[in-house]
C-alpha cells in the first residue's frame, strides 16, 4: 500500500497550546491507543502532560471514518461524528482486537458482530476487514487503520510540540504475541514513527507507581524497602494483570498475565442476554440491521456505564422489523451474565500472586486502571482477592497507562531531571514462555514467563532419528504444553549434523532476548560433551513470519513429516 | 522427556561471537559508573555471587535487594551508553542470577553449601582465593578470558536461577 496516501501535512490549526516548549528535540512521545479510546502524552520538562486534540479531549476514540476518499479518524476532525455515525458501518474501530490475529481466532469471529464487515475464511489468514463507502464495502486491514488513525495522532502532536515527532512509546496488552507487536510496529512505521519500545500496559502503570513512591518516599532509597502493588487493568479490549516491587525509582516486575478480555465481551455478553439471537441478527449485513444494531449498540453500553451507579436500568430500542428490546436490567442479572468473565478476573489474579511467589497479605497497593475499573464488581472482586479495603489512590485509571509511556519515552530519551524525578527504571519480564517444537508437538520452553528482560538461556536438544542430518528449530511463544496451543513465531533448519544413533548428537539452542526486547535465536551443533561448535551457528531474529503464518506449521508438517524432528536431553545428561 | 535443564552458554557464546547481540536502539545516557566492573577478569570466574552484588556472605535480604536495585541502577541496558549495552545485558544478566539466587532462602542455603565445598577443594588445590580481589567475568567484551571458561562445569547454578 502506498505510504504517501496516508502522509497527513502538519499544518493543522494551531491549537493555541504552547506551554509545551520543544527543549527536548528527540524526546518519545508516549501512546496508549486503547480499543476504545487512546491519548497521547509527553514529558513537558517537568511533569507528563497529556495532548488535547482541536475538540479540547485528552481520551479520543479509536476509531477511523471510510466516508469518502480520505478516511479520518477520531482525532482530528473538528466536529465529532456521532455514535450512530460510528456504528453505521463506514467506521472501522476495535483494531487492538484484531490486530495481528489470523481469521481461526475466537476474537475475530467475536468481531463477526460489529457493524463493520469482519470476514473470515477460516484458514489461518489476516481476516478480510471492509468500510461501507458509498454503498461499498471497501477492504482495509487493521495495520492500515491503526496507520491511519497514528498519522492524525502524530500531526497533532507536532503541531503542538511544534516539533517533528519521529520517536514512541506505546503500550500494548500483556498477552499481545511477539507476532501482533510486529504488526503494532508495522503500523507505526506506516505513520512514520519509530517505536522505541512496546510497553505492557501495567508496566507502565508501574513505572508511574514507582514515580509516585519515589518523590514521596525518597529517604527510602537504596533501603530496601520495597513497595509491592498489583495492578489490574481492564479496558474495552483487554484485562492485565502485574505485580511490580518498587524501590528507589526501580519498579521490578515480578508477574505479569493477560488475556482478551474487556469491556466488548461485556458488552457482547449483555447483547446476547437482551438479544438472544444477536449473533446472527445482523449476518446479512444489511442496512437496517446494522443501523438497528447500532442503536441497540449505544443504548447497552450507555446502561453499563448507568449500573455503576444505579441499581438497574431501562433499555428501550426498536430494532425495526417487529423486533423490539424492552427490559429492565438490574445489577445482579449484569453480574450473572458476566458471571464467567468476573471468574477468569479472579483466576488471572491468582495465578499471577503465585506467579509472583506473593500472597495477598505482601500486597502493599492494589492499582485498578482501564475502564472497566469502573464495574463495581469489579472493584469488589479486585479488592476481595488482595484482601484490601481500599484502592490505591493518586492514579487516574484512563491516564495512567499513557503517562508511564510518556515517563518512559523521557528516561529512554535520555533526559534527566534535577528533582531526581526521572531518576527511573523498569526491570521488564517476559509475559509468555518462548521455546521450541521438541518430543513430537511438545513445547520446550527455553526462557520461561517472568523471566527478568535482558534474559539469555540455552538448552541442548538431540535429534530423533538415527543418521539425522538436519533438524528444523521451530520457535513458539505461550503457556501450552503442546505446540499447537502456542503461537507460531518462526522456524530455520539446522545441517552438517554428524551422523549418528539417534539421542547422541547435540544442538544448542540460545534465546536472548535484549534490553530492547528484541528476541533472537541462536543454533547450532556442538560436539557431544563438550560447548565447542562444530559449524558456525546460524542466528535468527524472530518474529521472522509474514501474514500466512497459520499455514506455515501445517506446511512444514506436511513437508518434512517427524524427518528433521527434535527431542529434549534428560536432564542428567545435559552436560 | 521435556526437561529444563540449561547449560551457562553466555561464555562460550562470547567466545565464538565476540559481539553477538547488539542493541540497535540508543539511549542516550552516559555511564561512567560501571568502569570499576571492568577490572581485568583474571579472578572473573572465582566471582562468588556475593561478589557480584558486591556485600558480605552475611549480608541480610534487605541488604541483597538493595545491591541489586543499586546494581541495575548502573548496569542496566536502559540506563548505561548506546555503545555499551551489550557488555551491560551481560553485567545485568549476572547481576540477576545473583540476586534471583540470594534473594531466595532456600536456593541461598544451597548456594551456600555448594561454594563451601567449593571452597574447601579449591584452596586444597590452590586454585581459588576467597579473599582476592573479584571483578566481574565480562564474557563478551573480553573472549580470551571466555575460552577459559569452557571447562567450569559447575557454573550451571548461576544461570539455572535466572527467573
Amino acid at each position: 500500500m502506498a505510504e504517501q496516501f496516508y502522509t497527513v501535512a502538519s499544518d493543522s490549526e494551531n491549537t493555541g497550546d504552547d506551554k509545551v516548549q520543544s527543549a527536548f528535540p528527540d524526546l518519545a512521545i508516549g501512546i496508549d491507543i486503547g480499543t476504545s479510546k487512546c491519548s497521547v502524552a509527553i514529558w513537558n520538562g517537568t511533569q507528563v502532560e497529556l495532548l488535547r486534540n482541536p475538540r479540547n479531549q485528552k481520551l479520543m476514540r479509536s476509531y477511523v471514518m471510510f466516508k469518502d476518499d480520505s478516511p479520518s479518524g477520531g482525532v482530528s476532525e473538528e466536529l465529532a461524528h456521532g455514535e450512530q455515525e460510528i456504528f453505521s458501518g463506514s467506521a472501522v474501530f476495535n483494531m487492538k482486537r484484531l490486530v495481528g490475529r489470523v481469521d481461526t481466532d475466537p476474537v475475530v469471529h467475536a468481531s463477526k458482530t460489529l457493524p463493520f464487515l469482519v470476514q473470515t475464511l477460516d484458514i489461518g489468514v489476516r481476516p478480510f476487514i471492509a468500510a461501507l463507502v458509498n454503498n461499498v464495502w471497501r477492504s482495509t486491514t487493521p495495520e492500515e487503520v491503526l496507520a491511519i488513525f497514528l498519522v492524525e495522532l502524530k500531526a497533532m502532536a507536532e503541531v503542538q510540540l511544534k516539533r517533528r515527532i519521529r520517536t514512541a512509546i506505546l503500550t500494548i496488552p500483556v498477552s499481545f504475541s511477539r507476532f501482533q507487536k510486529t504488526r503494532i510496529e508495522r503500523a507505526c512505521a506506516m505513520a512514520g514513527l519509530h517505536v522505541l519500545r512496546l510497553m505492557p500496559e501495567p508496566t507502565s502503570v508501574a513505572l508511574l507507581y514507582a514515580q509516585q513512591q519515589q518523590l514521596s518516599l525518597h529517604e527510602n532509597m537504596g533501603s530496601g524497602i520495597e513497595k509491592v502493588a498489583l495492578i489490574f487493568n481492564m479496558g474495552a479490549g483487554y484485562c492485565d494483570v502485574a505485580i511490580t516491587a518498587t524501590a528507589g525509582g526501580v519498579s521490578q516486575i515480578k508477574a505479569l498475565l493477560g488475556c482478551t478480555m474487556g469491556g466488548e465481551d461485556i458488552l457482547q455478553n449483555v447483547l446476547c442476554h437482551l438479544l438472544p439471537n444477536f449473533d446472527t441478527f445482523c449476518a446479512d449485513h444489511s442496512m437496517d440491521k446494522i443501523k438497528s444494531m447500532g442503536l441497540l449498540r449505544i443504548a447497552t453500553q450507555d446502561a453499563i456505564h448507568k449500573l455503576s451507579s444505579q441499581p438497574s436500568v431501562i433499555i428501550n430500542v426498536d430494532l425495526g422489523d417487529g423486533n423490539k428490546v424492552c427490559k429492565t436490567l438490574n445489577r445482579s442479572e449484569f453480574e450473572e451474565v458476566n458471571s464467567k468473565l468476573f471468574e477468569k478476573c479472579e483466576k488471572l489474579i491468582m495465578q499471577c500472586l503465585v506467579d509472583a511467589k506473593f500472597t495477598a497479605e505482601d500486597i502493599n497497593d492494589v492499582i485498578l486502571v482501564g475502564g472497566c475499573s469502573n464495574i463495581l464488581k469489579i472493584r469488589s472482586l479486585v479488592l476481595g482477592l488482595c484482601k484490601r479495603e481500599n484502592l490505591y489512590e493518586g492514579i487516574d485509571l484512563l491516564e495512567a497507562a499513557v503517562c508511564g509511556a510518556a515517563l518512559e519515552g523521557a528516561v529512554a530519551s535520555g533526559i534527566s531531571d534535577p528533582s531526581g524525578s526521572l531518576d527511573l527504571l523498569t526491570i521488564q519480564a517476559t509475559p509468555l514462555s518462548l521455546g521450541i517444537r521438541a518430543d513430537g508437538d511438545g513445547f520446550a520452553a527455553i526462557i520461561n514467563r517472568n523471566t527478568a528482560i535482558p534474559a539469555r538461556k540455552d538448552m541442548l536438544f538431540t535429534t530423533a532419528h538415527d543418521n539425522q542430518m538436519e533438524a528444523l528449530i521451530v520457535v513458539y511463544e505461550g503457556e501450552g504444553k503442546k505446540v499447537e496451543e502456542n503461537h507460531l513465531l518462526g522456524y530455520f533448519k539446522i545441517t552438517g549434523i554428524p551422523p549418528a544413533p539417534k539421542g547422541t548428537a547435540e544442538i544448542s539452542v540460545c534465546m536472548d532476548i535484549d534490553a530492547s526486547d528484541v528476541l533472537r535465536v541462536l543454533a547450532g551443533v556442538v560436539l557431544p560433551g563438550t560447548q565447542n561448535a562444530v559449524s558456525p551457528f546460524i542466528e535468527v531474529r524472530m518474529p521472522t513470519l509474514g501474514d500466512g503464518h497459520g499455514w506455515c506449521a501445517q506446511a512444514l508438517a506436511k513437508m518434512y513429516g517427524s524427518s528433521l524432528d527434535l527431542a529434549t536431553i534428560p536432564k542428567k545428561l545435559q552436560q | 522427556m521435556i526437561t529444563l535443564s540449561s547449560l551457562a552458554c553466555s561464555e562460550f557464546l562470547g567466545a565464538r561471537i565476540p559481539t553477538p547481540f547488539g542493541s540497535p536502539i540508543c539511549a542516550l545516557r552516559s555511564s561512567p559508573r560501571c568502569a570499576a566492573l571492568h577490572a581485568p577478569a583474571t579472578a572473573a570466574a572465582m566471582a562468588t555471587l556475593y561478589d557480584v552484588l558486591g556485600i558480605a556472605a552475611g549480608a541480610t535480604g534487605g541488604e541483597v535487594k538493595a545491591a541489586y536495585r543499586r546494581l541495575a541502577r548502573e548496569c542496566h541496558p536502559d540506563v548505561v551508553a548506546a555503545d555499551r549495552k551489550g557488555a551491560s545485558a551481560d553485567e545485568f544478566m549476572r547481576i540477576h542470577a545473583a540476586y534471583a539466587t540470594l534473594s531466595n532462602p532456600e536456593k541461598r542455603a544451597d548456594y551456600d553449601r555448594r561454594l563451601a565445598a567449593a571452597a574447601a577443594t579449591a584452596i586444597g588445590r590452590q586454585q581459588w582465593s576467597p579473599r582476592g580481589p573479584r571483578p566481574f567475568p565480562s564474557s563478551s567484551s573480553s573472549p580470551s578470558v571466555a575460552t577459559s571458561f569452557s571447562g567450569f562445569r559447575r557454573r550451571t547454578w548461576e544461570t539455572d536461577q535466572c527467573w
